[in-house]
């Protein structure tokens, strides 16, 4: 794996990390009424990955479990209603009176985007995992094979 | 009831097949219910004409698509005769097959499903229900005919009746198109009678189609090559069925088509030609089965002459002919399968003495062949003594042209008639007698059942005339008034029926004794040089296309972009001046900025360069969104671009650091490809502005209260994702998915490269 | 659509073009790039002229800019990333295979078109 080994990009990454979570979570939130929405928020903590990544503070894994958790998130709010007599991905929207937060407006497409955020994580994990490897060993091919 | 019976095809078609190896005589069981079914539907339905059956499934409203069936009297009499031989011919084929035979179940079902196809081509009232039809018959006669898989000649022959009645299916469907944009509907019984140009190419396109499919001159040469069939199938194929097809498709459109003189003239050149070409191929051979299948055509290019005729008695007697020809010739392949079994041979210069050790099998053949002579007491000489009288009822010229040839035609018919019976039960060449194994019922029994109805449909001439009138009626309204007569008279059209038997009964012996071998295959061998000449063209094609190159490929493809575009060059000139420049100045400032990044990445050199590049060509397409009102895409396409540099730096970082020569002229080529491209989008977008600009406006509004009320939020794009459009974002997180597992198995040595090296296989491995 | 966006366009996909048919798989990935811009381009350019962000409690809904469009071209920007990304996996494959990113010419292709061109010259088809 590419990474720097340097002290001081490795206290800015960390410092950056918990600031980028708040910008993906206000942009996951915000989605449905202002821009961003899931991809954005789950593009955005997939730069966190990849600077934690390029510091040596994260290694890549192969992100198919996210990816399938996201699939299949989206895929329960696709069928849900289908499976109860309604159309498929039949949305619901729930408004109502929070304390602190106020009016809330929230449904189930915040559920769905919540699957896209999770297969946007795990696309970019895979890809620092898939792009990144560096030990990639060809072993000769012995015999009269091909 | 169509679908029921059609649904009942399909089921036992798979019943047999599953059935046929545990209980042979359960499967041939099942296998005869089917269409002895759909022929009590047609006998019902003769019987009660008043009642109109037709039946419709509508697939595609606007489109017309759909399934749409009517039984018309003459769609009911053919109904009764596909069912009723068919369940004969499963009866024998039972007879005919060896026991035990693998193959029979696969039989069976093909045969079934051949019917249901047959059936629905009767029955189709809409063109494209016909159409979809009758290319499913040209697909299972296919199967059929190269049923002994085995046996080169059978796929031979078999392919060539698909490539030729396939490419006759292809031009009835242009004929069907045509035939709809001349009469305004797409439902046979609906249309109009109709005259002029498109009529006229309809008939054209549709003639042709019909001579493929019921062996008409010169698209003949199929049909004798079918004999490689197992007989059952050539006994069912060429009575009742599949050749038919193409005299049914002649019948239907008559009415329509019948005013243009190129209808009448070429279906009654064509019918007259295929006549006399059929009965001197069918007096050449000397197998049994050939003389058959020529005296087939011969027959069909009759039935095609009657019905091209066009007047109200010629119609009758084509339905008539068509009725008797159905029997009688089912009844002489029974004959010829018979004694191909019984004896292992169909050559008649080796049979012989069959007349005394096949009695009962002789008195059949002598019986259908009477019948197709046009001989009394049997049900094709009434309809002989129509067809006569029809040409005798016409006027001037074509009375004495029609009459000459269908005179001349059934003289040649009681020739080959004559040499067909003679030759097979008659004495051999050598005075010897063939040696014949014991007789099966199920072999006989079918072909016996068929003499009978020859019989006793010209005894009760009344009874059989009834559904006969009945049908023609449907095709010619003036045609109610005809009947079949079993005892005309001294009439002149029974001297001549009695001048034709006699003079044809002296030419048939006198060709049975004469020594002439021609070879059988006459035409054939230019409709197979056709078809491997277009392959060798093919692979030809192929040769120079598939050389190998992805470039070449991809370029070839851009070219060919380039080229249609050329199309949308004078629509962009015209519109091109009521474009606007910009929407705003930085708009046309981002821009160029745009256009001059991307060249940039074409020219730097190294890689990480080039990455950089395509990172300013991100952030002056970012700057467009920006622009453009549209703060979503800015959003994510930043995000990406972030994603994307990371990943060229980490992906093909330890790669060289610049790009690889590529040579002068191939860069050359590529550029001039590629700015032939900008040219043909640039007009193709430019000529979409001009035609979009009379259009209504964006739905803006709809979209706005959809989302803020339906799906509850603001950010209307955010909505439509994830709501109004969110089966498509469910679609593509899932192909985001896959990409990514691509890349993560892209990364991945061990799946590629084999870890233990494979070992060539043993000579024991090999023999195993 | 402005002639600004025609432009803008037109010189993505005539690059783009260029692009995809060299034979370094880098550039490659470079011209998919290039083209998938355009097409997101193309998408929003299509949907009428530029307007306010639409965004519903923002400005009057004649003001507003065509959302749909713009929720296609999102749809293509996200595919495309897709696109990029695998592709520039293959790069990088091809790299550990063959020491180069070079796109090499399809020996089953040639392989194909050598036995055809021996069937075309023999004339015939064995059945």
């Amino acid at each position: 794996m590419i990474s720097v080994h340097s002290p001081i990009v490795a206290v800015g990454v960390r410092a950056v990390t918990p600031l980028a979570v708040i910008v993906a979570a206000y942009l996951f939130f915000a989605g449905h009424n202002q821009p961003g929405g899931g991809f954005a928020a789950g593009l955005v903590l997939g730069a966190v990955l990849s600077l934690r990544t390029v510091a040596g503070l994260y290694e890549p894994v192969n992100g198919s479990k996210l990816m399938a958790a996201g699939i299949m998130v989206a895929a329960a709010i696709a069928l849900i209603p289908a499976a109860i007599g309604g159309g498929m991905l039949d949305m619901v929207v729930w408004s109502g009176e929070l304390p602190l937060l106020g009016k809330v407006k929230t449904g189930t497409a915040a559920i769905f985007d919540l699957g896209v955020v999770l297969i946007v994580v795990g696309l970019v994990d895979s890809v620092l995992d898939g792009l990144g490897t560096d030990d990639i060993a060809i072993e000769p091919v012995t015999g009269e094979a091909r | 009831m169509p679908f029921l019976i059609l649904f009942l095809h399909v089921v036992a078609a798979i019943a047999a097949l599953a059935l046929a190896s545990r209980s042979r005589a359960v499967a041939v069981f099942v296998a005869a219910v089917a269409p002895a079914g759909a022929a009590v539907w047609g006998l019902v339905a003769l019987l009660d004409p008043t009642t109109t059956r037709s039946s419709s499934f509508v697939w595609v409203e606007g489109l017309q698509l759909g399934f749409d069936f009517e039984l018309s009297p003459i769609a009911a009499l053919l109904t009764l005769a596909i069912g009723a031989i068919g369940t004969l011919i499963v009866i024998y084929a039972h007879g005919y097959f060896a026991h035990p035979e693998p193959t029979l179940g696969r039989f069976l079902a093909t045969l079934t499903i051949f019917g249901a196809s047959m059936l629905g081509l009767v029955w189709a009232d809409s063109v494209w229900t016909l159409f979809l039809f009758w290319e499913a018959t040209s697909v299972t006669s296919f199967l059929l005919v190269g049923h002994k898989n085995a046996n080169a000649n059978a796929r031979i022959a078999a392919r060539r009746a698909l490539m030729i009645t396939g490419a006759g299916g292809l031009v009835l469907l242009a004929g069907m198109m045509v035939l709809i944009d001349a009469t305004g509907t797409h439902r046979l019984s609906e249309m109009a009678p109709t005259t002029g140009t498109t009529a006229t190419i309809a008939a054209v396109l549709l003639l042709v189609a019909a001579a493929t499919k019921s062996a008409l001159v010169p698209a003949h040469v199929w049909l004798p090559g079918a004999m490689a069939a197992p007989t059952p199938v050539s006994a069912y194929l060429h009575s009742a069925t599949m050749v038919k097809a193409g005299v049914i498709l002649v019948a239907v459109v008559s009415p329509v088509l019948g005013g243009t003189d190129t209808f009448r003239v070429l279906s009654m050149t064509l019918g007259a030609l295929t006549m006399f070409w059929g009965a001197i191929g069918a007096l050449r051979q000397r197998d049994a089965k050939l003389i058959l299948a020529w005296g087939t055509v011969s027959q069909l290019g009759f039935l095609v002459l009657l019905f091209g005729i066009g007047t109200a008695k010629a119609t009758f007697a084509g339905v008539a002919v068509l009725a008797a020809h159905a029997v009688f010739k089912a009844g002489l392949f029974m004959v010829v399968g018979e004694v191909d079994v019984r004896t292992g041979t169909r050559d008649i210069d080796e049979l012989g003495g069959l007349a005394r050790s096949m009695p009962i099998t002789a008195t059949i053949a002598a019986l259908c062949g009477l019948s197709m002579a046009g001989v009394p007491p049997l049900l094709g000489f009434p309809a002989k003594e129509a067809a006569v009288e029809a040409a005798l009822g016409l006027a001037g010229t074509e009375r004495l042209i029609i009459g000459g040839a269908i005179i001349a035609g059934s003289v040649l018919t009681v020739a080959y008639t004559t040499h067909f019976v003679l030759g097979v039960f008659g004495p051999s060449r050598n005075g010897t007698a063939t040696t014949v194994s014991p007789g099966r019922a199920a072999l006989m029994v079918p072909a016996a059942i068929l003499a009978c109805i020859s019989i006793l449909g010209w005894i009760f001439d009344g009874t059989t005339s009834k559904p006969i009138t009945r049908a023609a009626a449907a095709l010619n309204a003036k045609a109610d008034v005809y009947q079949l007569i079993n005892w005309p008279g001294a009439t002149q059209a029974f001297f001549v029926s009695v001048a034709i038997v006699i003079v044809g009964a002296i030419l048939g012996a006198a060709r049975s004794r004469a020594q002439l071998r021609v070879p059988a295959t006459i035409g054939a061998n230019a409709a197979d040089t056709a078809l491997d000449q277009t392959l060798v063209l093919a692979r030809r094609i192929t040769a120079r296309m598939q050389h190998g190159s992805l470039p070449v490929y991809v370029l070839t493809m851009a070219f060919v972009v380039a080229a249609v575009s050329i199309i949308f060059v004078q629509p962009a000139l015209e519109a091109v001046g009521d474009m606007t420049v910009a929407d705003s100045p930085g708009q046309l400032a981002l821009a160029l900025a745009t256009v001059l990044a991307a060249w940039g990445c074409t020219q730097v050199d190294s890689r990480i360069g080039a990455a950089l590049a395509l990172g300013v060509v991100g952030l002056a397409v970012t700057g467009l969104f920006v622009v453009h009102g549209a703060p979503d895409l800015v959003l994510t396409q930043l995000l990406v671009e972030t994603v994307i540099v990371v990943g060229f730096v980490i992906g093909l970082g330890r790669l060289r650091r610049s790009f690889p020569e590529t040579g002068a002229r191939w860069r050359q080529v590529r550029a001039a490809v590629a700015g032939l491209c900008a040219a043909g989008v640039a007009a193709a977008l430019i000529a979409a502005e001009g035609a979009a600009s009379s259009a209504t406006a964006p739905p803006t509004e709809r979209l706005v209260a959809e989302a803020v009320d339906e799906g509850g939020g603001n950010n209307i794009v955010n909505v439509i994702l994830t709501d109004v459009r969110a089966l498509d974002t469910f679609g593509e997180i899932v192909v985001l998915a896959v990409a990514a597992l691509g890349v993560v198995a892209l990364g991945r040595p061990a799946l590629v490269t084999p870890k233990t090296p494979i070992s060539p296989p043993t000579r024991e491995e090999v023999r195993a | 659509m402005s002639l600004a966006l025609v432009i803008a366009i037109a010189g993505l996909v005539g690059f783009g073009v260029h692009l995809i048919t060299a034979r370094s798989l880098s550039r490659v990935v470079l011209g998919f790039a290039l083209l998938g811009h355009g097409a997101v381009l193309a998408l929003l350019g299509s949907g009428g002229p530029a307007g306010e962000p639409p965004l519903a409690d923002r400005a009057p809904v004649g003001e507003l800019a065509n959302p749909l469009p713009q929720a296609l071209a999102l749809t293509a920007i996200v595919i495309s990333f897709g696109l990029t990304l695998f592709l520039l996996a293959l790069a990088r494959r091809q790299h550990e295979l063959t020491g180069d990113d070079l796109v090499e010419d399809d020996l089953e292709d040639r392989a194909i078109s050598a036995l055809a061109e021996a069937e075309a010259l023999r004339g015939h088809h064995d059945d």
